[in-house]
């Protein structure tokens, strides 16, 4: 009964309303890619809290966090007292979010899309949300991305698998759907395993019929399983090319793998790796890079 | 009371019991006794209802078992089986109060208290309890149960019956000495009573009639004399009994050398 | 009451006030579950909602937040936690109390191996299986689902256990160990089907929150968990005739067979459609009733609603300190329902005794 008599007393509406009346200054932003947009928008001093994912710029480190994006807590949330509470569109669960509109809290959920037009029309919705004109941003973001359309299409792709962890049994390895999975196509590679959504255990046998020339994985896992031979001597890795041409390339996942406004020179960077002295046009440094 | 007519029962292909007919009448204490095996445990459990019979019918108070709803029949007779284990620690007094549920929501609840004190004082065992169940040893759980049924009869309408698996095994003699008289007690105020016993003089003790069991079958089903006469008994425990002064049953252990 | 009065001793007379006690217990967690939070409230904001919701007087603008605060977000949960709690406890003590194991929980019966399944099922699969079904169920696909997986799985594990018309108690216990089996199994596969991000949604599941209650959920939970928890208070007399035997309870009139299925017919609708709205959470169903016969015996008039009352206790608790511990963000529900219940669980154990 409660309930439906706040509602029909508007809290939806009136509690959402500051919002609309002026540029929200109290702003919870989850999801790494969001908070990177909203930082690059230069509005970052009004950020609050930040969710787990969320790791650049060195910033959010010392703000409140709300926890994992697929886990978050609807009385959290409003206890921050923000006026928007950016969302990316991975953030849940479901049914969270319902009680979180329910109580009408300020909430604007960001698409999601791991392409470089999708990375413009990210920056544009957090822009939207907070009031200010996120049109230069998105702007420059879209070219940087679009000068490497032609140059790295023009590259040979290189045969690559994304592993993901190797530290038991065998490697789980992206299959099409990830992020890596896009990151390795915008950046020159062919992502050599395609029968399957997501990350999978790859057996040695897969792996050796599928004869990747080249690994990529992400530094800190590299360094947990112990470096380049240790990873190698992962059976199912063992029996690949890769033991011959020791290619194991390691990036930083939360830079090269959000898809935020750095996604143009992380998509540099990852083609630099896998096709070392490429003739690709250099990226300008950027304030969000 | 409580009858069997031919009653069959079956386990794994084989007979436990065969073609058994007896009556247990009010006013009676009726001993069921026989070598191991003979199917006096399952004689009393197919009388209670826990078995199905495979051929022939019990019948209490005429109607079939079957046909008796589960209450009904438990605000007429009650069993005392060899071991009880509780699921969970409880007192004696909670356990001997459990009796009383068949006559919950009924004019008899008013008893509830009284029937449980009776019952305790009968069985003898009222300095018990506030002992917990699990501390009490074989013996004086034996009798709690023994109070557990009393205290399920107190008030029933018609005369009651009380079936009884060793209700002795566990007890010492003065004790199964009580639990013997209280059986004719009970006998002579009305209640129908079977006790499986194992020991014959017990038996000869407490019995008005005497059920034999052997193999299954029912050797002989009379007064005492005539149920555990001699040359019945060498044919039961394959050995030799002997009459001692002054009544009583010995079995002749050296018969077959030492 | 008269049978607790016929065997009267000082302790036992004690123990009949458990009841009201817990009931107080109960009323004063939720009290705290609905004024307690991470997002503080005022004492004028609560009057402000407390008068707006008499109708006494329209809420005043500035207090809006925590009238929702108070209305949308706590009070459904609060209440959601007492009925979900509430359940498990009375749905532990039967089990405990029909398979006369102190390690029975309703676990054990596939019910939250079968919910567990078919929500784990509609985590990676629902969108691309039930396609168009899954947009017009939205929010329901999961709780449905969870609940249909629950009972399927109980009623699996009691037609496996019930030979020539018996559901004898240890056939039912293997019976649930292999449908759990395979429940689990058909986890593992539909794990091995998820991505990356359906693997944390479902780790998050399978450890409890209650951070998705609301109103409309209520009804649902009121009826599919609040009746079948009154029903299992009202089998206490059976339950405690169980405690002596199968057999003893039909020599003192029970319908053992009935009383058998029509309480795992209810332990499992409780705990199906209350782990259909909340995920799993441990702990509350294995260990209250413990709790409740340590300090009050094992006499089912009190341990059934005593269970209940105590169920629901901690996990009004345990869920105000999962939102508030680690806020803004929230700690997995059922992971505090042990850290809570564990140690004082030991603690009571070590002071008491098992056999006392």
């Amino acid at each position: 009964m409660i309930g439906r008599r706040v509602l029909l007393a508007g809290g939806a509406a009136v509690l959402a309303a500051p919002a609309r009346a002026e540029t929200p200054h109290r702003i919870v932003a989850v999801g790494g890619a969001v908070t990177e947009c909203v930082f690059a928008l230069g509005v970052g001093d009004r950020v609050v809290a930040v969710d787990s994912t969320s790791r650049f710029p060195a910033a959010v480190r010392g703000l409140p966090q709300i926890g994992y994006m697929r886990a978050l807590a609807p009385e959290g949330l409003i206890s921050l007292n923000a006026d928007m509470m950016l969302l990316s569109a991975d953030a849940g669960p479901a049914q969270a979010l319902a009680v979180l509109r329910a109580a009408g809290a300020p909430i604007r959920s960001i698409p999601e899309v791991p392409t470089g037009d999708g990375i413009a029309a990210k920056i544009r919705a957090v822009a939207d949300a907070l009031e200010v004109d996120g049109r230069p941003v998105a702007d420059t973001v879209l070219a940087d991305w679009q000068s490497l359309d032609a140059p790295i299409a023009a590259l040979r792709p290189v045969r690559t698998i994304f592993v993901l962890s190797a530290s038991r049994g065998a490697p789980l390895v992206s299959g099409a759907g990830t992020l890596a999975a896009a990151m390795l196509a915008a950046g020159g590679a062919q992502n050599v395993v395609s029968g399957y959504n997501g990350y999978r255990p790859l057996s040695a046998e897969a792996a050796a019929q599928i004869a990747p020339e080249a690994v990529v994985i992400m530094d800190h896992v590299l360094q947990e399983i112990g470096g380049i031979d240790a990873l190698l001597a992962v059976p199912a890795l063992a029996v690949t090319p890769v033991v011959r041409t020791r290619r194991v390339l390691a990036i930083d996942g939360s830079y090269v793998l959000s898809f935020g406004p750095r996604a143009a020179h992380a998509r540099r960077d990852l083609a630099m790796l896998l096709h070392p002295g490429a003739p690709l046009p250099a990226l300008p440094a950027r304030a969000w890079t | 009371m409580i009858g069997a007519d031919s009653v069959t029962v079956r386990a794994g292909g084989r007979a436990l019991l065969a073609d058994v007919s007896l009556t247990l009448n009010p006013g009676e204490v009726l001993a069921v006794v026989g070598p191991n095996g003979a199917g006096k445990s399952t004689l009393l459990r197919a009388l209670a209802g826990d078995l199905a019979v495979a051929a022939g019918q019990v019948r209490v108070e005429g109607r079939a078992l079957r046909d008796w709803r589960p209450i009904d029949l438990a605000r007429r007779r009650a069993v005392v089986s060899q071991h009880v284990a509780l699921g969970f620690p409880m007192r004696a007094a909670e356990v001997i109060a459990l009796g009383r549920l068949p006559w919950h929501a009924t004019a008899q609840m008013a008893r509830d208290e009284a029937a449980v004190t009776l019952a305790m004082e009968q069985a003898g065992v009222a300095h018990l309890a506030e002992r917990a169940y699990a501390t009490l040893s074989g013996g004086e759980r034996q009798r709690v149960q023994v109070a557990r049924a009393l205290a399920q009869l107190d008030g029933a309408a018609a005369p009651a019956a009380l079936l009884l698996d060793e209700p002795t095994a566990s007890l010492d003699a003065g004790h199964r000495g009580q639990l013997l008289r209280l059986l004719r007690r009970l006998a002579r105020q009305g209640t129908a009573v079977l006790a499986v016993l194992h020991d014959l003089n017990e038996a000869d003790f407490v019995a008005d009639r005497v059920a034999m069991l052997i193999d299954g079958r029912l050797a002989a089903c009379g007064g005492v004399a005539e149920a555990l006469d001699p040359t019945l008994l060498q044919r039961a425990y394959g050995l030799p009994f002997r009459m001692v002064a002054g009544g009583g049953l010995l079995p002749d252990f050296a018969a077959g050398g030492r | 009451m008269s049978l607790a009065l016929a065997t009267a001793s000082p302790r036992a007379r004690g123990r009949v006030a458990m009841l009201p006690l817990g009931a107080a217990l109960l009323a004063a967690a939720m009290l705290a579950g609905v004024l307690l939070g991470p997002a503080p409230v005022t004492m004028g904001g609560l009057t402000a909602t407390v008068l707006d919701v008499l109708g006494i007087a329209p809420l005043p603008a500035e207090y809006v937040r925590d009238a929702a605060v108070l209305g949308v977000i706590r009070a459904p949960r609060v209440l959601m936690a007492a009925l979900v709690g509430a359940g498990l406890g009375a749905a532990g003590a039967a089990m405990q109390g029909l398979f006369r194991n102190p390690l029975a929980d309703p676990g054990l019966i596939g019910v939250s191996g079968g919910a567990a399944l078919a929500a784990v099922t509609a985590i990676v699969l629902g969108s691309s299986i039930f396609g168009a079904a899954a947009g017009v169920m939205g929010l329901w696909l999961l709780p449905v689902a969870a609940f249909v997986g629950g009972l399927l799985a109980t009623l699996m594990m009691a037609r496996l256990g019930t030979v020539q018309g018996v559901a004898g108690v240890a056939t039912l216990l293997l019976a649930g160990v292999a449908v759990n089996a395979l429940a689990g199994a058909l986890t593992g596969v539909m794990i091995f089907m998820a991505d990356d991000r359906q693997v944390r949604d479902i780790t998050f599941w399978t450890l409890g929150s209650l951070a998705g209650s609301r109103w409309a959920h209520l009804p649902v939970v009121a009826v599919l968990v609040g009746l079948p928890t009154l029903a299992l208070c009202a089998l206490a007399r059976p339950f405690n005739a169980l405690l002596l035997g199968e057999a003893e309870a039909f020599h003192l009139g029970v319908r053992v067979e009935s009383v058998k299925r029509l309480a795992l017919t209810l332990a499992a609708v409780a705990v199906a459609a209350g782990v259909a709205f909340t995920g799993l959470i441990g702990f509350v169903g294995l260990v209250v009733p413990h709790l409740v016969r340590l300090g009050f015996g094992a006499d089912h008039r009190l341990v059934l609603p005593g269970a209940a009352l105590l169920g629901g206790t901690l996990l009004v608790l345990a869920d105000l300190l999962a939102r508030s511990l680690a806020a803004p963000a929230e700690l997995p529900v059922g992971v505090v329902t042990a850290l809570l219940g564990a140690p004082f669980f030991l603690w009571l154990l070590r002071r008491r005794g098992m056999g006392a």
